[in-house]
């Protein structure tokens, strides 16, 4: 029965010429279709995550008035909240405002409670991983950028190549947690300190003019930025190579040819056409830099810091002082305080801010690779 | 400048060039070690992490053995071998609440109210007095022999304490002040002579509260209320087992001696297998891996179970499937969900996720799923679902490339012979990408057994092995994990405490975990690869 056949069938794809479906076809779009509806099971699920966090943070980023963003929750500090009810009205202040109500109404007592963190602002979270994520990049990618240079410009492999190839990918699946531990038995315990004394409690070199104590450099920006560059080192020498195989050989030859040295070969016909893709890669490194909590926790991150980075005594201060960062944050807000309503504003416009930051630089990433691809073809 | 100049300018910076030359090296060559230095920085960073890991993990072993002889010399072990059937007592009384919840509940069912229920009990209720009115001597005596030998472990641990301190003093040059400190020297021998003294009450406690329990079994199993309980026969036939396992207990105790060193390897034993992770406890710490190591593993099983068949979907999908245009979509969207940050996942999961799942839990038609409903918000299985979707760009991005990877050709051939798309996919393109999707599975293992932030925040953190006795339910059971202990204890531990060694050294198993999911990644790559030819 043809017209039958035709008519069960998708209309569109068919002709009364087709073989009728066989058993193998059948199965074919059976199971291709599944494979579809997993695929777009995951997005959705991804979706969900974005929605949820976007849709609740938004509440907290933006408003309806002018200027449709909530600039202090972005430039002020975290605040206690205090949530009472006084004169038959509900209020709900940040430790200031609420200090300052309860001189205005000479300390009456109140039934009140007080959530953590929940009043105020973000702002030094967002500056710590600032400082964070600029730092330590500097170091993975002076340091990565080197390390490719030598791989795939002056190795010519054997045992020691390949020793250090294995390395990296090793290092690559060291769990983070365990670079935290690193970070906190190195840098912060045993790393070297200029003193114009010696630590008897710890082990000590004199040099002469002073004394080099192994005393950590304690929870500190700089044992962050280290235990964060060596994390993210392999990415960075990954996608440094990707880059540097992608510029011709006759660029090198050329400049040999012309008499330059190999360095000089590298630096004017190699590094430049590489330099492009090396950073549009190590933005995906970025992202995993900011967006790790665990290497922190011990070794730079603070719960709560009165003071922004920049306000210290002696420049060097800036480096031998912990931060808070937006990571950590969330970690403190989302498992230190209670989920409720008072509490969700913060939780999710923290969330908000640091997922948006991510995901804005994961996007440039992308967007600058195929800029770039288009860009350079040879 | 003339055409003289400029040659001997050109011929002095050639020659320049050749000679300028610090320490034997050309400035060709400096740059040459510089960017070798560097490269190997990855090395180095690679043996820093063992030598400070192990720098800081190193003596925990010999810590725990000291630990674990001050348990057996101070008595505490002894009173161990009594305290254990004590406990078991005790989940005998909770399996008749048990039995009477069960009973009260079909009371309410059958429309009588509480009070009713409560009456109609009575019989029951006092069966479960005198039942658990048995072990009342013996639980008397436990509880002086525990403060006996806590006070004795107190001393020893006042006694390690001040010598800790007459070193500091020594060390810091304060001679007087150390000599002044007084040290006591525990003497175990009375001690134990006086623990064993008052132990020996326990033969003559234990013979009745062993005849008092066959006569309460025998008791209960004979009246008319308790016919057909399964529950309560549950409890008789375990009240049987206890009733012949407690004469073992004073065989323990004979065969126990305070003086029997305890070896290293038991030490290790210790940790490695240990079944309990007991920390700040009055009584006995205790560092053993296994609750933690089997919570990791569970984690990462459910993980594994969910995002394994999805991702290697995805990368079938998009390699072989997908459109052009579906390809640039879910390609850099993949990416994305790559670059979500951990903690923000684990945030989801609090705030949203567990809730989610629990009440989904409660909808009466889903009650035939084990576990279901679920009784705790965090669990092994919300983590699971967020660590899937961490490693699923993982294994995605990995299992497509080694798809992509196939030739040309074998798609050609299989299809030249009339084979469906489907079938090549099948027949030739998976079993030729095996090795490459194997290792992609195993990176991704690799990535879910190292997240912190996701089991730190989802994972519900209770320390314990999953009870799989109730099956499949023990999916839904919290967990606690190695990374998260890590988190979760480091910050407040004392440093060079046993406690603080005892993280380094899970940080050691971890880092070891990892170095080896990559070996054998890499060795199924290489090995099992088709030749392409």
């Amino acid at each position: 029965m043809p017209t039958q056949n035709v008519s069960n069938m998708d209309a569109t794809a068919q002709h009364i010429f087709m073989r009728p479906a066989t058993a193998a076809m059948r199965s074919e779009r059976v199971a291709f279709n599944v494979f579809r509806v997993a695929t777009y099971a995951v997005l959705l699920a991804a979706s969900i995550i974005f929605g949820v966090i976007f849709i609740k943070g938004a509440d907290t980023i933006f408003q309806r008035e002018f200027p449709f963003i909530n600039v202090p929750f972005l430039v002020e500090s975290p605040e206690t909240l205090h949530v009472f009810d006084h004169e038959g009205q509900h209020h709900e202040m940040g430790d200031r405002e609420f200090r300052k109500y309860m001189a205005a109404h000479e300390n009456p007592t109140i039934a009140e409670e007080t959530y953590v963190y929940s009043a105020g602002g973000i702002f030094p979270c967002i500056v710590g991983t600032l400082f964070l994520v600029v730092g330590s990049m500097t170091i993975a990618l002076f340091v990565g950028i080197s390390a490719a240079v030598f791989l795939n410009e002056y190795s010519r492999g054997g045992r020691v190549v390949e020793l250090l190839r294995l390395a990296i990918l090793n290092l690559a699946g060291v769990p983070s947690i365990v670079f935290g531990l690193f970070g906190f038995g190195l840098f912060v315990l045993f790393a070297p300190v200029f003193a114009s004394a010696p630590d008897a409690s710890h082990l000590y070199i004199p040099l002469g003019f002073g004394y080099l104590n192994f005393s950590g450099w304690g929870v500190s920006l700089i044992s962050g930025w280290f235990t964060l560059a060596f994390m993210v080192l392999p990415v960075v020498i990954t996608a440094s190579e990707e880059s540097l195989k992608a510029v011709p050989k006759g660029f090198r030859e050329g400049s040999l040819a012309l008499g330059a040295t190999q360095w000089e070969a590298i630096r004017t016909n190699v590094l430049p056409y590489a330099l492009p893709g090396i950073l549009t890669s190590s933005i995906l490194g970025i992202a995993r830099v900011a967006g790790e909590t665990a290497p922190i926790m011990f070794t730079a991150a603070y719960v709560v810091r009165d003071r922004l980075p920049w306000q210290v005594e002696h420049l060097l201060d800036v480096l031998f002082q912990g931060v808070m960062a937006l990571p950590y944050h969330i970690y403190v807000v989302s498992s230190k305080i209670p989920q409720n309503m008072y509490t969700e504003r913060v939780q999710f416009g923290t969330a908000f801010v640091f997922l948006g930051l991510v995901l804005a630089i994961a996007l440039s990433s992308v967007i600058l690779r195929n800029k770039l691809r288009a860009r350079y073809r040879w | 400048m003339s055409t003289n100049d400029q040659n001997a300018a050109l011929s002095a910076a050639l020659k320049g060039r050749a000679r300028a030359k610090v320490l034997g090296l050309t400035f060709d060559d400096v740059m040459r070690y510089f960017f070798g230095g560097n490269a190997t920085v990855a090395v180095i960073v690679l043996l820093l992490i063992l030598v400070f890991l192990g720098k800081e993990g190193a003596g925990f072993f010999g810590q725990n053995q000291v630990n674990l002889s001050v348990y057996r010399k101070a008595g505490l072990e002894y009173v161990d071998m009594m305290r254990l059937p004590m406990e078991d007592f005790t989940s005998l009384t909770r399996g008749l609440n048990d039995a009477r919840l069960v009973r009260f509940q079909a009371l309410l069912a059958s429309g009588k109210d509480a009070e009713q229920a409560n009456a109609a009990l009575a019989e029951f209720d006092a069966f479960a007095d005198k039942f658990g009115a048995v072990a009342g001597d013996a639980r008397g005596l436990m509880t002086d022999l525990t403060e006996v030998v806590s006070a004795v472990k107190t001393r020893v641990q006042v006694a390690a304490d001040n010598d800790l301190e007459r070193d500091m003093l020594r060390h810091a040059g304060r001679e007087e002040e150390a000599k002044a400190l007084k040290i006591e020297e525990v003497d175990f021998q009375k001690e134990i002579a006086a623990i064993k003294a008052a132990a020996g009450a326990w033969k003559p406690t234990a013979d009745a509260m062993l005849a008092g329990l066959k006569a309460a079994t025998a008791t209960g199993r004979a009246a008319a209320w308790a016919k057909g309980d399964v529950l309560l026969e549950k409890v008789f036939v375990k009240a049987e087992k206890f009733a012949a396992e407690l004469p073992k207990v004073e065989l323990r105790m004979a065969a126990w001696n305070w003086e029997e060193p305890v070896p290293y390897s038991r030490s290790m034993a210790a940790f490695l297998f240990g079944r309990d992770w007991i920390t700040a406890s009055f009584w006995q710490d205790w560092y053993g891996m296994l609750p933690l190591l089997s919570g990791s593993l569970m984690v990462s099983v459910i993980a594994m179970i969910v995002a394994v068949p999805l991702a290697i979907s995805c990368a079938i999908y998009v390699s072989e499937i997908a459109t052009p245009g579906e390809k640039a979509l879910i390609k850099p969207y993949i990416e994305f969900v790559s670059a979500i940050p951990s903690v923000v996942l684990g945030f989801f999961g609090i705030a949203v996720l567990g809730t989610a799942i629990r009440s989904l839990s409660q909808v009466e038609w889903l009650n035939w799923i084990p576990g279901f409903p679920m009784s705790e918000r965090l669990n092994a299985f919300t983590a699971g679902l967020l660590l899937a979707l961490t490693s699923i760009p993982t294994i995605f991005s990995l299992a497509e490339d080694a798809l992509a990877n196939v030739p040309r050709h074998f798609k050609e051939a299989s299809y030249a012979l009339g084979a469906t798309r489907f079938q090549t996919l099948v027949r030739v393109l998976i079993p030729a990408s095996l090795s490459g999707i194997i290792s992609a599975v195993l990176l991704g293992f690799g990535r879910v057994i190292g997240e912190t932030m996701v089991v730190l925040l989802c994972a519900g953190n209770r320390i314990a092995i999953p009870d799989f006795s109730e099956g499949l339910s023990a999916f839904f059971q919290p967990v606690h994990t190695m990374t998260g202990i890590i988190a979760q204890e480091m910050g407040e531990v004392a440093q060079g405490s046993i406690h603080y060694r005892a993280l380094f050294m899970v940080g050691i198993i971890l880092f070891f975990a990892s170095l080896i999911i990559n070996f054998i990644a890499q060795k199924v790559v290489r090995k099992y690869r088709i030749s392409i030819g």
